[in-house]
């Protein structure tokens, strides 16, 4: 039960940085030093040209054993920076390590006020009054520590989650991999070959795929989405919905007494199922049944029923046999696991590029994506592998790869990042149809080759010297010749300062990337935020890149920003290995700003226990009265319970009443008592 | 700034003209002009060439609107605002419909023909369209082929403007006034006799 601590004397060290002359290039550090001399309870005030360094470390001990400090004030950069740096150099000093206060006279006044140097040092002056007079009522915390569930999971299936899951389990870690459709593989089983080493992108795909079905310490649990989740850093409770397929496992049928039952891919049912629809793994253009597997390489290999379609005939139940792995009366399944972190893994989709109408997709046959192109030209998709137009089946003598269909536009339409991939891809998809069909001509109209990777340019270079014809033009508009279905690309080639009209076969849109359908819900339950694209936020773009804002949830590939394959999985293995840290060590430290009930004043009301956001505070009994009670892992200590209880029972700790009021007094009364 | 070459001969002298760009060539105040008149921001041309790639008078013609960005970005001036490739753009919008960083070259360009026009600089034949706008109401006025074709289709020989209403010709000319548009195109127009 925390208390308003009569404090002994405050005597609080003030130290001003110099930071080079980040700092003091535009605010005269010695005036802010002297002035913190002038300020009560200030035992003593110094300057240093950087404080982070271990001689500044130093000053920050010394001073709290010869000056005997109860408080410790560093104004310097911001606290997401170096808070950890000065509270460690407080502890180290003997103090405890709460008792230390940050003034942020850097991003928030020397840079913004370069030019302002009066106005910048009388802010700093300000800064550091109001640092004191919270420092002066510090207190000491101690941080709770909270075991770690010895498990862990991955949302999302593709290459990237397949390999923070991979990576998980092989560190001994039990992990769910949670994967929204019918089978593992993610984008990458949609292409056809990988750039810049041209290796079938299946074939280095399936052997992983196969590795994740078998290991021991993955849990798959395809077909299944995320539903809720509560809890914290070491103790998610994550509850999934086990989506009815229609079809069970050997498993399965194991459990319901069915000897030698369940699905053992064999496809008889498909043989006999009357209802067909476009196979979304073919982006529409091949059928499946309404009972289906994407692909033959599909892990798990069990058929799905598509409810949306079936017509309940019974003929694949009658198909199956014995085996009794269909069940047209299957209901979705919600399932609770416990884990101590989660990676989110939750790749992308391709923006819609019909939004760009100049382009004509979806209005002209002989305009298609990328990902269409990647489906006609694999051995495996609709066409076996033979590149064909739309609108005839003929073959294309002349394709016109459009760069930076919808990626860095500015219109609002469209997007206005980089999608990152798009140049290497389409310089690929050049290659294999110079491959493939004799005599073929690719025209890239590209504005920037951005071919930055390891062997990227090299790759670059060789399809330049395949024949590849590269015009540095952003394609203004598509016309379609209405007879012969032929497409006029109209741009500028900027090179030679000429517009030109083409006539080519056929159009492959290279179309931007966005964020899954699925990824803003998903980060709205684990509590990630995003940037303004969607993209999911890291703990630091530089520093933390795997890390998010929400203790204990990592993010692995596209999700967190447009990738390519090898980005992807580096980026997967990075948030595996961040994600089994608090794991492997068993036990967090959580920091200690939680709500505190002061007992004496709750009337027991209960009214906070609605406005928690975090389902922390509860009511109990105790020596005959009703008082709340704060489950201390569960508080993030966001303030919602103190600022709303009509009572004042709540402390919040670290940002307590007194210590804000304490501050507010200083700004507003410029230091006069 | 360019070097200078004494040759004798003054179609060498032009044929071997310094063509580089030179720092002091470049007015950087020219770019604000052009944004602040034409309200865009013409600095964030990225030379895609999609502005080039979606104009009408750029195949049948040397105009190109991408170099105008290019030129206003490194504040050529002079070279902009003499180019008479400048009144050859035909406002139809096609180039900002499509910029991708949201530009407006056609607001650019107009931009730039104000601050031409401010020097005077400005084709014979823009400034006879201000005269018979002043005189009609109409940059092309009715002719005798027209009111014969009009009349063939059912139509009155005149259309529903100041043509048929001359009566508010003198609002017309007012606005003209105001911005002495006819004042000076006649003074251009006089001088250049």
């Amino acid at each position: 039960m925390a208390e308003v601590k009569k404090n002994e004397e405050p005597r609080i060290g003030v130290f001003v940085c110099h930071c080079g002359t980040n700092i003091a290039g535009s605010i005269d550090v010695k005036a802010v030093m002297e002035y913190a001399r002038t300020l009560p309870n200030v035992a003593i005030a110094d300057d240093y040209q950087y404080m982070c360094s271990t001689p500044g470390q130093n000053k920050i001990a010394e001073a709290i054993a010869e000056q005997k400090l109860t408080g410790v004030v560093v104004a310097a950069c911001s606290p997401r920076l170096h808070e950890p740096t000065f509270r460690n150099a407080t502890k180290a000093g003997g103090l405890n390590p709460f008792r230390f206060e940050m003034a942020n006279i850097r991003e928030q006044n020397s840079w913004v006020h370069m030019h302002q140097p009066e106005e910048a040092t009388a802010k700093a002056k300000d800064a550091v009054r109001i640092a004191v007079a919270k420092a002066s009522l510090l207190e000491d915390l101690v941080p709770k520590s909270v075991p770690v569930e010895k498990a862990a999971m991955v949302v999302g299936g593709g290459v990237g989650g397949m390999q923070a899951a991979l990576d998980l389990a092989n560190a001994g870690i039990k992990t769910y991999l949670v994967e929204k459709s019918p089978t593992i593989g993610g984008r990458m089983s949609q292409l056809d070959k990988t750039f810049p080493t041209l290796d079938c992108s299946q074939c280095i795909l399936t052997p992983k795929m196969v590795d994740v079905y078998r290991n021991e310490g993955i849990e798959l649990l395809t077909y299944t989405e995320v539903e809720q989740v509560e809890g914290y850093i070491g103790n998610f409770d994550v509850t999934l919905r086990k989506k009815a397929r229609g079809v069970i496992t050997p498993a399965e049928a194991e459990a319901r007494g069915i000897v030698g039952g369940g699905c053992t891919g064999c496809g008889d049912c498909v043989d006999v199922c009357p209802v067909i629809k476009p196979n979304p793994f073919e982006l529409g253009m091949a059928p499946r049944k309404a009972i289906y597997i994407y692909h033959p390489q599909v892990s798990p290999l069990i058929f799905t029923v598509d409810f949306d379609a079936c017509v309940k005939c019974g003929l694949c139940v009658e198909a199956c046999g014995e085996k009794k792995a269909v069940d047209l009366e299957m209901k979705d399944e919600l399932m609770t696991v416990k884990v101590g972190t989660v990676v989110l893994a939750l790749g992308y989709d391709i923006f819609p590029i019909e939004k760009k109408f100049e382009w004509g997709y979806k209005n002209y046959d002989n305009v298609i994506t990328s990902l269409e192109f990647e489906r006609l030209i694999c051995a495996s998709g609709p066409t076996g592998g033979h590149l064909i137009r739309p609108s005839d089946g003929e073959t294309p003598k002349r394709v016109a790869f459009v760069l930076c269909a919808g990626s860095r536009d500015s219109t609002g339409v469209g997007k206005p990042y980089c999608s990152r991939f798009c140049c290497m891809y389409s310089l690929k998809h050049a290659h294999q149809i110079i491959e493939k069909i004799p005599g073929v001509v690719p025209y890239i109209f590209y504005m920037d080759i951005r071919s930055f990777g390891k062997m990227y340019e090299e790759f670059y270079y060789r399809i330049q010297d395949e024949g590849a014809k590269f015009i540095r033009g952003r394609v203004a508009n598509i016309l379609e010749d209405p007879v012969t279905k032929n497409l006029h690309v109209n741009a500028e080639d900027t090179l030679l300062g000429r517009p030109i009209d083409m006539e080519v076969d056929l159009v492959v849109l290279a179309a931007a990337i966005q964020p899954s359908a699925e990824t803003e819900k998903t980060r709205r339950l684990f509590g990630v935020s995003c940037s303004q694209d969607g993209w999911l936020l890291e703990a630091h773009p530089k520093l933390n890149p795997c890390g998010t804002t929400t203790a204990g949830v990592y993010l692995a590939g596209v999700c967190q920003g447009p990738k390519d394959i090898p980005d992807t999985v580096a980026q997967a293995e990075g948030a595996a290995s961040a994600a089994s840290i608090p794991i492997h060590r068993g036990e967090v430290e959580l920091e200690p700003y939680f709500a505190q009930c002061m007992e004496e004043k709750c009337a027991g009301c209960g009214l906070c226990v609605n406005q928690c956001p975090y389902g922390a505070l509860a009511l109990v009994e105790k020596d005959g009265r009703t008082v709340m009670q704060v489950t201390e892992a569960k508080c993030k200590g966001c303030g919602t319970c103190g600022g709303f209880c009509p009572g004042g029972a709540i402390w919040m700790q670290h940002f307590a009443t007194p210590q804000i009021v304490a501050q507010i007094d200083a700004f507003l009364l410029g230091g006069e008592q | 700034m360019a070097v200078k070459k004494d040759y004798k001969d003054q179609q060498l002298a032009e044929k071997l003209r310094d063509r580089k760009y030179y720092i002091p060539d470049s007015n950087p105040e020219f770019i604000k002009d052009v944004e602040k008149i034409g309200q865009t921001a013409a600095h964030m041309c990225y030379q895609c060439g999609t502005c080039t790639g979606s104009c009408p008078s750029a195949p049948r013609s040397s105009y190109r609107i991408r170099l105008f960005m290019r030129k206003a970005v490194l504040g050529l001036e002079e070279e902009c605002l003499t180019d008479p490739d400048l009144w050859l753009c035909t406002t139809c919008y096609s180039c900002t419909d499509r910029c991708p960083r949201n530009l407006a070259p056609t607001d650019a360009i107009m931009a730039m023909r104000n601050l031409a026009f401010k020097r005077d600089i400005i084709p014979r034949n823009f400034l006879q369209t201000v005269q018979l706008i002043y005189k009609s109401g109409h940059g092309v006025p009715n002719n005798d082929a027209n009111r014969a074709a009009r009349k063939k289709l059912g139509l009155e020989e005149e259309p529903e403007t100041t043509l048929k209403y001359p009566e508010y010709l003198p609002g017309i000319r007012k606005i003209l006034d105001h911005y002495r548009l006819k004042e000076n195109a006649d003074r251009i127009l006089a001088e250049g006799e």
